[in-house]
C-alpha cells in the first residue's frame, strides 16, 4: 500500500474549520448578531405588546462538534441556537416568535428570510448564520426543549414546535469514543472527508446531495478507527475504504409502489427525537446518484491502497476528494541516493 | 495468472521481504515494443531508472534506456556499452536531485517465458559487485509472453525471483 497518511493529514489541515483558530469572521458576526437581537428584541416585543423575552444562545451543529470544514465556495455558515424562556402554549404558532426574531434582526444585514428550520442571516460577503428558534425546557410542563419549524403562510401542519435536543444528538455522536481519544479525532478527521467529498462530487442545491448531518450519522454508524495500537499512527486510508465499503454495504431494496421498482436507499436515523431518516426527502434518483458516486469513491480508495507510487496514489485520491488533496512532485516521494555507476553489461 | 503483455498496464512485483516494485504503464509499453515476436527480431536491452519511495519501502521503475549508439545487438546477445547509458543514468539523477536512480539491467529473450541464462546470471553478478547503487539491483527479462523479474544485493549475489502480483 502507498503510505499517504502524511497527505491525509495535510488534506485535513487545509479543510479544517477550526473551532478556536482562523475563523474570526464567523465569531464576529455570531457576536454581532447575538447583540442586535439583545438591543432590538424588546423593542420589538413592545411594539407587539408581548412580555418582554431574553434568548439564551448555543452553539449548535458541526461548529459545536467540532467537525466543520471550509466550504467550497466561500459560502461559510453557522449554526446558533436560540432559546426563549417561553411554553410552546405561550406562542401556539411557533412562526410568530421566528417573525420576532427576524423583525429585530431585518436591514441589518443583505437579507434575512425565515426558513423551514430556522431564520438565516445573510451577508454580503457569502457568510451566514442560521438561527434556530427555542422554546427553552424550563419553560415547558414535559421539560423539553422545542424547535420552531415553519414560514410564514405555510400551512398549518407545517408550523409546528418540534421536539428537538441537539445537544443530546451532539453527546450520543461522541459517546461511542468515550476512552479513546485517538479513534474519536480519527472520527472527526473522516466526517471532515466525507463532507468534502460531498461537496466536490454533488451539486450543492436541493436535496441532491446526502446532507453533512446524514455523512455524520452514517459515519457514527459504520466507521471503525484505525490506528497502530502501540504507535497510534493513523490510517486514514483504510479506514475511509472500510466506512465506504460499509456504506455500500448498507443500502436495502424496498419496493415502492408508486414506482412500482425496486429501490435502493441508505439511511441515516437521526439518534435523538424525533428519530427520523435525515435522507428521508431524497428521491430515488437521487438515492441512486449516491450510491454510484459512493461506490466510485470505494473504488478510488480501494484503488489507492493497491498502488505502490505515492504519487499515482494521491493523484487518485485527489479525483475523489477534490484540489485540496495534495499531488507531491515524484522527487518528493523518493529517498535521495548516492551517485549511481552502472557498468558495462551482456546478455544472452 | 502470467501478466499479459498485450496490455499496458503497470506491473507489479513483489520481493520475497514484502517490498514491491512497480513497473509504470509507460515503462511496459516501451519495454513491450522490444518483445522479439518477429524471427528476425534482434535481443535488446538498457537500464531501469526509477524511485526508492520514502513513504513505503516500495519501489517504482519510471523510465528506462532503450538500445543506443554503441550497442551491439544480435538474434542471441546483446552487448550494452557503458557510456551512453552511465550518460542518461547521471542526467536523470541530477534532475531529480538524487531521487531517480539506476535500479538495474533488462533485456528481451526470444522466449515466452524467459529464463536467464548462464551469461546473464554471471554477469547480473558481476555487476552487483561492481556497479555503484543504492541497496539492491533488479533484473527484468523481456519474453514474447511475459515479463520476469530477479533481484540481488552486495550481500546475496544469487538473484531470487520476483514474484508477479496481480494488478487490476
Amino acid at each position: 500500500m502507498a503510505t499517504v497518511q502524511k497527505y491525509f493529514d495535510l488534506f485535513h489541515d487545509k479543510i479544517k474549520l477550526g473551532r478556536f483558530d482562523e475563523e474570526d469572521t464567523l465569531r464576529d458576526k455570531r457576536r454581532i448578531v447575538r447583540e442586535k437581537l439583545l438591543a432590538n428584541l424588546p423593542g420589538v416585543f413592545e411594539k407587539h405588546k408581548e412580555k418582554n423575552l431574553v434568548p439564551t444562545f448555543r452553539d449548535q451543529g458541526s461548529y459545536a462538534m467540532n467537525t466543520g470544514i471550509k466550504p467550497l465556495e466561500g459560502d461559510f455558515d453557522i449554526d446558533q441556537g436560540v432559546y426563549f424562556e417561553s411554553s410552546v402554549t405561550d406562542y401556539p404558532d411557533p412562526v410568530v416568535l421566528k417573525e420576532r426574531v427576524h423583525e429585530a434582526l431585518d436591514g441589518h444585514t443583505k437579507k434575512v428570510e425565515i426558513r423551514r428550520p430556522c431564520v438565516t442571516v445573510f451577508y454580503q460577503d457569502g457568510y451566514h448564520v442560521d438561527l434556530a428558534v427555542y422554546s427553552c425546557a424550563s419553560a415547558n410542563a414535559d421539560k423539553q426543549d422545542y424547535l420552531a419549524m415553519g414560514k410564514v403562510g405555510s400551512e398549518e401542519k407545517y408550523r409546528v414546535w418540534q421536539l428537538s435536543d441537539p445537544t443530546a444528538l451532539t453527546d450520543k455522536l461522541f459517546e461511542r469514543f468515550d476512552g479513546d481519544d485517538t479513534g474519536r479525532k480519527q472520527y472527526r478527521r473522516v466526517i471532515r472527508f466525507m463532507k468534502r467529498w460531498k461537496d466536490v462530487n454533488f451539486v450543492s442545491s436541493g436535496n441532491g446531495a446526502p446532507r453533512g448531518i446524514g455523512l455524520t450519522v452514517n459515519t457514527h454508524d459504520y466507521f471503525q478507527p484505525n490506528y497502530d495500537a502501540t504507535s497510534f499512527k493513523l490510517d486514514d486510508l483504510t479506514a475511509l475504504r472500510d466506512l465506504a465499503q460499509a456504506m455500500l454495504d448498507a443500502f436495502t431494496s424496498t419496493w415502492v409502489f408508486a414506482e412500482w421498482k425496486f429501490i435502493r436507499r441508505l439511511k441515516a436515523q437521526l439518534l435523538v427525537t424525533p428519530f427520523n431518516d435525515v435522507y428521508e426527502k431524497m428521491t430515488s434518483k437521487q438515492m441512486e446518484t449516491f450510491e454510484a458516486k459512493l461506490q466510485e469513491l470505494c473504488d478510488a480508495l480501494n484503488a489507492a491502497i493497491k498502488e505502490v507510487d505515492t504519487r499515482k496514489a494521491c493523484q487518485l485520491l485527489r479525483n475523489v476528494f477534490g484540489d485540496d488533496f495534495d499531488v507531491p512532485e515524484e522527487s518528493e516521494t523518493a529517498r535521495p541516493t548516492p551517485p549511481p555507476v552502472s557498468t558495462h553489461s551482456q546478455s544472452a | 495468472m502470467t501478466p499479459n503483455l498485450e496490455s499496458t498496464s503497470p506491473l507489479v512485483y513483489q520481493l520475497s521481504d514484502g517490498r514491491r516494485i512497480k513497473l509504470t504503464a509507460e515503462v511496459v509499453a516501451r519495454l513491450q515494443r522490444h518483445a522479439q515476436h518477429a524471427p528476425d527480431a534482434a535481443e535488446a536491452g538498457g537500464v531501469l531508472l526509477g524511485r526508492y519511495l520514502s513513504d513505503s519501502d516500495d519501489l517504482v521503475v519510471d523510465d528506462i534506456t532503450e538500445p543506443l549508439p554503441g550497442d551491439k545487438r544480435g538474434r542471441y546477445f546483446f552487448h550494452r556499452a557503458q557510456k551512453n547509458h552511465q550518460q542518461a543514468i547521471e542526467q536523470a539523477w541530477r534532475a531529480s536531485n538524487g531521487t531517480r536512480t539506476y535500479l538495474g539491467e533488462w533485456h528481451t529473450h526470444p522466449e515466452a517465458r524467459p529464463t536467464p541464462s548462464c551469461i546473464d546470471t554471471c554477469d547480473w553478478r558481476r555487476k552487483l559487485r561492481q556497479d555503484q547503487y543504492f541497496e539492491r539491483l533488479f533484473f527484468f527479462i523481456v519474453g514474447t509472453h511475459e515479463v520476469r523479474g530477479w533481484s540481488g544485493s552486495r550481500n546475496r549475489p544469487k538473484p531470487i525471483a520476483l514474484e508477479p502480483l496481480l494488478v487490476s
